[in-house]
């Protein structure tokens, strides 16, 4: 494991984002927002008649991707913010690279930039924001 | 597309302060199984919850919804919201079948403009997660656009 400032983390993947997650996911929050469960509505609107995924599950990719590489209880904060939205199809990868290392509490904490690309298009990010992330006691630091 | 008037300013302003009801929130297996599921990943182990759930599960623990939170900030529509940013920190994990405590409020509410000219209302939501012990586990921030269509 990589934990110095520079390198990058290693990328999570959602192959194709699922028009049916969104529908389960919008039952889970109670979100009776048409615009994730209804493609009618949404290409009634002019947005096309892809159904628009929730933030959080945006969110959850980068989650899914700094468990993979700092372990399930690594993330001590994550700030997003949601310049475009994704759509149901898209292939998304959330990627991200470490800003700086410090200590804190006794604790090695890695501040990182994170964002997801659609498509593969670098330019294309859909989500941006940052993470802290507490590293494991590694002995290769 | 209808366009509506803004509501007063004012209004707005005066949501600063506004206290959700509170109360708990317990996340069952099946509930953080579908939620996991949703996000692609496999389950969490020992119980822990994924922290995705700290998006609803702080609305719906306040006892307020998210269409609730839309109508406090007199939404247009549903295609009228935007987000800005989610901020979330996490003390502790979460773990299914723990009853958790949540309280809410809004921290921040006014009226802004694009550089473009087109007008705004930014309302700001904190939720403050404890256990049954009253440790505090995560607090989230919740920062969303409510986009008007008239100035």
């Amino acid at each position: 494991m990589t934990t110095s400032p520079g390198p990058f983390i290693p990328d999570w993947e959602m192959k194709s984002v699922s028009a049916a997650r969104m529908r389960t996911m919008a039952a889970i929050l109670r979100d009776p927002n048409p615009v994730h469960w209804d493609h009618r509505t949404v290409a009634r609107w002019g947005f096309g008649e892809r159904t628009i995924n929730q933030g959080p599950l945006g969110l959850s990719y980068m989650i899914n991707m700094l468990h993979a590489w700092a372990g399930p209880t690594s993330i001590r904060r994550i700030v997003m913010r949601f310049p475009k939205p994704v759509l149901d199809g898209d292939r998304i990868t959330a990627k991200g690279w470490i800003t700086a290392i410090r200590e804190e509490n006794g604790e090695t904490l890695a501040e990182c930039d994170i964002w997801l690309e659609r498509n593969g298009h670098s330019t294309d990010r859909p989500l941006e924001g940052e993470a802290t992330v507490v590293l494991p006691d590694t002995t290769d630091r | 597309m209808t366009q509506k008037a803004p509501p007063d300013e004012r209004e707005i302003a005066a949501l600063v302060g506004h206290k959700f009801p509170g109360g708990h929130y317990t996340v069952e297996h099946w509930e953080n199984f579908l939620l996991t599921e949703c996000t692609g990943a496999d389950l969490l182990p020992d119980g822990q919850v994924h922290p995705v759930v700290l998006f609803h599960m702080p609305i719906l623990g306040a006892g307020t919804t998210i269409a609730e939170m839309f109508a406090l900030g007199q939404a247009d529509s549903d295609f009228s919201i935007g987000i800005e940013s989610y901020d979330w920190r996490m003390f502790k994990p979460l773990k299914e079948d723990v009853r958790y405590r949540i309280e809410a409020h809004i921290t921040e509410a006014d009226r802004r403009a694009h550089d473009d000219g087109r007008v705004y209302d930014r309302i700001q939501f904190q939720f403050d997660i404890a256990d049954p012990a009253g440790d505090a586990v995560a607090q989230t921030i919740i920062t969303w656009h409510y986009n008007r269509s008239v100035s």
